[in-house]
């Protein structure tokens, strides 16, 4: 209950700070939605030479790329700002501010700052989506689709997880970015059909790197079915990760030396 | 500005960026494998199922070599583009040390874009060796088309210039220009033929980006370096290009003009 308070008030501030800098509102709701743009063109272009890419045809491409936009957006509203400064804070020692507050310095870190532009995108993510599933052809059973969308959610945790374990290392690299860049390298593997890959990429995707958890495997479940095996994959996957995560993170907090990390 | 005085800052530059450590280099390693990861399992996915030898006009082996072509060449048009630095000259106020430099502000960033493209040179050289061993050399390609690809990503890497600059001045008015210069790298890589190489689109869609400056900087230099380019549409094109170049730069002009009036030199 603490915490919700404490996230409530997050979400206030951050909404009257979004509204003192009206124009950089807008850019960032553009560059989403063009980047929501240049996405689904890319597999529009692509499906008009091959009716089946990955196993997958263009309808459930468009479903895929949509719960993609949907998992992005949510991270970018939630988390993607906090993390943007993480690395810096480490670096120029403004941890600090943060670790002495009495409430968990990992909850402070990730959720403080709401992105309510990002809100807007995540608005628009979720009517491209409504739209995608309102056009797939085959009937999507109600049951189905909650499992999609818990999934989605659970991807969007992955996304989160998978981000701050490359930002992490700023404690040891001395970096303002940690190894941001390499991340956002690795991450257009999220935004293509996992089953588009093969051998050793498809199972690195799907385990040490599982950028494939983010959407891909979430459409799997919606066009194929949820089977335990698949949900134990999913789980186990995310406990790991979260888990090395944590213990990273306690390993940072420990060779933090203030403003000369 | 002399040439001499172009050279000094553009060579500092370069020592500049070639100084960076491990993790610059371990970066530029990773985005390149992992950039042409993605493409080798689109085009091989493409090829798989549609089942015929070529696709948009590319056999299997020429859609690999444009791929590798684009983001080695991407590399270098793009330079540091993503710093956005006369954004952040306007917006921390920076820019105020350059209005007593004796020479022009433009000019002086177009010589640092250069300079900082250096590391791209080094790994055009490095990640691009291996392509004749492993993919062959493309038919159509010799050392006039080399020669003619030179020429066509110089053009671009200006028009690059050009085009960013009046974007960056908004920094003039606006908080942050970051949204701006991604969601121009978003709208270039679609239709500069990055993600896909123009000949897929519809024909409607290649008449479109025929006609935007996009084209210029990115799938032009490639198709050109891949011989697929004869010298009279080589030469039609670099035209439009720099007459791209011009239209960006007299933007580029109003846009500066306007924001310089209420610069306040202190940082916005």
């Amino acid at each position: 209950m603490r915490y919700l308070r404490l996230y409530a008030c997050f979400l206030r501030f951050s909404f009257s700070r979004a509204m003192e800098f009206r124009l950089d509102f807008w850019f960032r709701i553009g560059m989403d939605g063009l980047w929501y743009g240049v996405n689904l063109a890319f597999f529009w272009v692509l499906y008009r030479h091959t009716a089946r890419l990955g196993e997958w045809t263009y309808d459930q491409a468009i479903v895929f790329i949509a719960g993609m936009f949907v998992v992005d957006a949510v991270h970018m509203t939630v988390c993607s700002n906090n993390m943007w400064w993480l690395p810096i804070a480490i670096n120029k020692g403004d941890l600090d501010y943060y670790l002495v507050r009495p409430v968990s310095s990992l909850f402070f870190l990730s959720l403080r700052e709401f992105a309510a532009n990002s809100f807007v995108n995540l608005l628009m993510a979720g009517g491209i989506l409504a739209w995608a599933l309102a056009r797939y052809p085959e009937p999507l059973g109600a049951a189905t689709m909650a499992c999609y969308v818990a999934l989605l959610f659970l991807g969007t945790f992955t996304f989160y997880v998978m981000h701050m374990l490359f930002l992490i290392p700023a404690f040891w690299m001395h970096t303002s970015g940690g190894l941001r860049e390499i991340f956002f390298s690795l991450e257009h593997y999220s935004s293509r059909p996992h089953r588009m890959f093969t051998g050793w990429v498809r199972k690195a995707l799907l385990t040490v790197l599982p950028f494939a958890l983010y959407a891909s495997v979430p459409a799997q479940a919606l066009f194929e079915g949820l089977t335990p095996t698949l949900l134990l994959h999913v789980a186990a996957v995310n406990a790991v990760a979260f888990a090395a995560m944590i213990a990273l993170w306690k390993a940072g907090l420990r060779s933090y030396a203030s403003a000369s990390s | 500005m002399t040439l001499r005085v172009f050279w000094s800052v553009l060579s500092t530059e370069a020592r500049k960026r070639m100084s960076y450590r491990v993790d610059f280099w371990l970066t530029a390693v990773v985005q390149f494998f992992a950039q042409l990861g993605v493409s080798y399992f689109i085009v091989a996915a493409v090829f798989a199922a549609a089942g015929g030898a070529t696709v948009g006009g590319y056999a299997r082996r020429e859609m690999l070599l444009y791929y590798v072509a684009v983001v080695l060449i991407g590399k270098i048009v793009r330079s540091s583009e993503m710093e956005h630095p006369i954004a952040m000259d306007i917006y921390e106020g920076g820019l105020s040390r350059y209005l007593l430099y004796p020479a022009p502000y433009a000019a002086f960033k177009y010589a640092q874009q250069l300079g900082a493209l250096m590391p791209s040179l080094v790994q055009l050289a490095l990640f691009g060796a291996w392509v004749p061993f492993v993919l062959g050399v493309p038919e159509g390609m010799s050392i006039a088309s080399v020669a003619m690809c030179a020429g066509a990503v110089a053009v671009a890497s200006l028009l690059q210039f050009l085009l960013i600059r009046p974007i960056q001045a908004v920094a003039f008015w606006a908080d942050n220009v970051w949204s701006l210069m991604v969601a121009y790298r978003f709208g270039g890589a679609m239709l500069g033929g990055v993600l896909l190489p123009l000949a897929l689109f519809p024909e409607w869609a290649q008449r479109v980006c025929g006609m935007l400056p996009f084209r210029f900087l990115f799938a032009f230099p490639v198709e050109t370096l891949l011989g697929r380019v004869t010298p009279a549409q080589w030469g039609v094109g670099l035209l439009t290009a720099l007459g791209w170049c011009g239209v960006a730069a007299a933007a580029g002009h109003i846009v500066w003009r306007r924001g310089d009036l209420q610069y306040t030199g202190v940082g916005q």
